[in-house]
């Protein structure tokens, strides 16, 4: 049957309303974060060359400000070299803090040196030591300060920062994969934020004890990391085979979970931080070795393919909708329903592992009181991504949509200096908008 | 068919998704071309920069105040800032910070949720080359370089305490309980404090003051209520109370007049907030040594400038606390 406009309209609004949302956010964000930037490194220092050749005589006396770091070490190398190849006879040069540029000015006063201009990057030129120095050190008469132009560009859409929302978010997206199965399933699971303390500690404490502490080698934090996860997905099939096994519902084993696996953590690392790990254990989530990508994003964009390739072209991806849909039904149709469920919660287990695992490698620590309220907006990411409460209905992407609106919302107003509690009223907003799109397509089903 | 359409549907997410990742790669060249049209040099601007701000909480007032104190500072100074709650949660607070290093912010201040689990951020600060300030909550993790640690001398705070509590026994002496939290590092402090002074004071006394117990108070009221009513269980002779707070002198206060022993047993609290203020005019706190959280982001903000001057700041700031008795309650015109 042709659909009508009327319909098709409809249904692009439910299907894809949550990416419309995500998209608007993004403009949004990148208006209201339009600032003004200054370009650095070696693009700086080219700039800056320019204008000074054209501007001043070769053998004006002229300071180089820089910081010790590699990015301003860019700076100054292309700014002193094309100077120096254009015949610039008089280069001063500081490297390193303030304190050390004030005592770069008292040298060259003692020097009797008088400076016509002061060049430095975006943070450089703005030191304050540089703003009184006809006051401070009028030997050394009154240099130009020169910094690199400014161009307008929002400080929400700077690679850095996108790089940034998408590792900010990798725990939340990984553990909502397995929030989302469960959630299809017709269940909930509100142990996962616990849990990622729970994993946290417990893999750090594998680290610290077992694989050698602060000279654990990688093959050693690997294992150490998958017992963990190991360990956490046995308490998702604990949960599982509770809620199976017994039919209680799964909102009260989950919270119950949560409390026992939120003491076990606080236990286990005597409510301390667990912390003896190596430096390397960061690389998980705070390392990019693959095409500038963070190592954690990279996982959670695995782990979305393969969870989207099960649950869209797998029997067990079609059980697990059906038992959500109707679980007497399907029971009769011969779908394995406790299997699937026990199944779903173990997925879950183990993916709040994996989640604990990355936050205790991007924290390079282990601390019980990781995670908290987490669950909540693991819940948040899946509502938002069109996933229904009631079950049997979702999608995977939805969820990875849901949770880069959560993620990008709360970078944005971070950027926006907007205090957190109007970000948690927005937030909740976003939310009751994402569950009446839902309603709206459950009548749309109703009426067609 | 139905894989079919699974398939585009995903694409289209993963597209839409991606876009946002993938239009930075041309961002840069794009937008500098408008700014070397402009021939004429660029003096520094007007805004010296930004400071970001990540508070441990905005719950509690005495935050506020450091973090509006920041501001009206800054304001002066010529900084903008933004001023966030972590809301103790350390991951969050380390989220605020990345975010705060890609804005290039001009320093960055802090009170850590988690002086451990915070350390990774503070170095990829350092890396960045941005200076990293700690308010009230010390970070003395080797590795992390902080330009300074702006507190309360929270020793010298307990050694006040030690004081007013034994002005407040007198010549009598008597037992003495102390309301803890032993979690924080600010709060061991005080308690040492506290006891050195009274220990001092028992070498030649007439009286000794005991200190007969040290319990968990949580630095909170219901908690408090709890350790306190324990203590008068224990103690029905009690005559003073140490709590390492506000609100945990406030719950006992709330315990001590259910066992009708208001009178018996005198308070000596810490911190100074409004609240506290306001039960010491009303003679319910005997006396706090108070905290000056305006003084502590004044001091922020004056570090940030003369580190940027080039001046040396001291790598730790401690800022006294003052007694904080009934006739200044009476006097003060801040409480009703």
């Amino acid at each position: 049957m042709p659909k009508s406009k009327k319909q098709h309209l409809t249904h692009l609004l439910t299907e894809y309303g949550m990416i419309l949302v995500l998209i608007l956010l993004g403009i949004f964000f990148s208006l209201v974060t339009l600032t003004e930037q200054r370009p650095s490194g070696k693009k700086a220092g080219l700039q800056i060359a320019s204008i000074v050749k054209k501007r001043f005589d070769k053998d004006a006396h002229i300071l180089i400000a820089s910081r010790n770091l590699a990015i301003d070490k860019n700076f100054y190398d292309a700014l002193s070299g094309s100077l120096t190849s254009a015949g610039f006879k008089h280069l001063h040069s500081v490297q390193g803090t303030p304190r050390d540029a004030r005592a770069k000015l008292i040298e060259l006063e003692n020097q009797k040196i008088k400076l016509q201009v002061i060049l430095g990057n975006q943070t450089t030129a703005d030191w304050l030591v540089f703003e009184d120095i006809k006051l401070n050190f009028p030997q050394l008469g009154a240099p130009t300060r020169i910094g690199p132009s400014p161009y307008k560009w929002p400080n929400f859409l700077k690679k850095d920062n996108l790089l940034n929302i998408t590792n900010q978010i990798a725990v939340i997206a990984i553990i909502a994969v397995g929030m989302t199965v469960v959630i299809i399933c017709g269940g909930i699971d509100l142990s996962v934020g616990s849990l990622i303390a729970f994993s946290a500690v417990l893999c750090c404490l594998f680290i610290q004890n077992t694989a050698g502490g602060l000279d654990a080698n990688a093959g050693g934090m690997i294992l150490a990391c998958i017992a963990a996860i190991i360990i956490t997905g046995l308490v998702g099939s604990f949960t599982g085979s509770m809620i199976t096994a017994f039919s209680i519902p799964p909102f009260i084993v989950t919270l119950g979970v949560m409390m026992m696996a939120s003491g076990t953590a606080y236990l286990m690392s005597g409510g301390e931080s667990v912390y003896r790990v190596p430096d390397s254990f960061v690389w998980l989530g705070r390392e990019a070795s693959l095409f500038g990508i963070p190592n954690a994003v990279f996982l959670m964009m695995l782990l979305y393919s393969i969870a989207h390739i099960m649950m869209s072209r797998t029997q067990l991806g079609r059980y697990i909708y059906a038992v959500g849909g109707n679980a007497e039904a399907a029971r009769l149709a011969g779908v394995p329903v406790k299997w699937i469920q026990l199944f779903a919660y173990t997925l879950s287990g183990l993916l709040a592992g994996l989640g604990g695992v990355v936050m205790a490698s991007q924290l390079k620590s282990g601390a019980p009181t990781y995670g908290q309220m987490y669950e909540l907006y693991v819940i948040a990411a899946v509502v938002v991504g069109g996933t229904s409460l009631s079950g049997g209905e979702g999608k995977i992407f939805g969820t990875l949509i849901g949770a880069f609106i959560i993620a990008v919302i709360q970078n944005g107003m971070n950027l926006m200096n907007i205090e957190s509690y109007t970000q948690k009223v927005i937030l909740g907003m976003v939310i009751l908008i994402a569950v009446l799109l839902d309603k709206l397509k459950q009548k749309k089903f109703q009426t067609s | 068919m139905k894989i079919f359409k699974s398939m585009t549907q995903a694409s289209a997410v993963i597209l839409s998704c991606s876009t946002l990742l993938l239009m930075t790669s041309g961002c840069d060249n794009t937008s500098q071309t408008a700014g070397s049209n402009n021939a004429e040099t660029t003096e520094p601007s007007k805004n010296k920069g930004t400071i970001g701000v990540s508070l441990l909480t905005l719950k509690n007032p005495f935050f506020k105040v450091i973090g509006d104190n920041i501001t009206a500072e800054a304001a002066k100074q010529g900084y903008k800032t933004i001023v966030l709650s972590a809301d103790e949660d350390v991951a969050k607070q380390s989220n605020q910070v990345t975010d705060f290093i890609v804005s290039k912010v001009s320093a960055i201040v802090l009170s850590p949720c988690e002086s451990r689990s915070i350390v990774p951020v503070i170095q990829e600060a350092n890396a960045a080359g941005i200076p990293v300030i700690t308010v009230d909550i010390p970070c003395n993790e080797p590795g992390v370089d902080i330009l300074t640690q702006v507190a309360t001398d929270n020793y010298g705070g307990g050694k006040e305490a030690g004081k007013a509590m034994i002005e407040a026994l007198g010549e009598a002496g008597g037992k003495v309980a102390i309301l803890h939290y032993r979690q924080a590092e600010s709060c061991r402090l005080r308690v040492k404090g506290f006891k050195e002074v009274i220990e001092a004071h028992n070498v030649s006394a007439s009286a000794r003051i005991d200190m007969v117990m040290e319990l968990e108070s949580g630095a909170a009221k219901d908690l408090g209520y709890k350790a306190a009513e324990d203590a008068l269980q224990a103690h029905g002779d009690l005559r003073g109370v140490f709590a390492i707070n506000d609100p945990a002198a406030l719950g006992a206060r709330a315990a001590l007049e259910k066992a009708g022993k208001q009178d018996q047993v005198l308070i000596v609290g810490f911190d100074g907030q409004p609240e506290g203020k306001q039960a010491i005019k009303d003679g319910k706190i005997f006396a706090d040594p108070i905290q000056f959280p305006d003084k502590m982001g004044i001091e922020v903000v004056k570090s940030i400038v003369a580190h940027s001057k080039g001046e040396d700041v001291e790598p730790e700031q401690l800022i006294p606390t003052s007694l904080y008795r009934q006739e200044d309650g009476l006097k003060d015109s801040s409480l009703q």
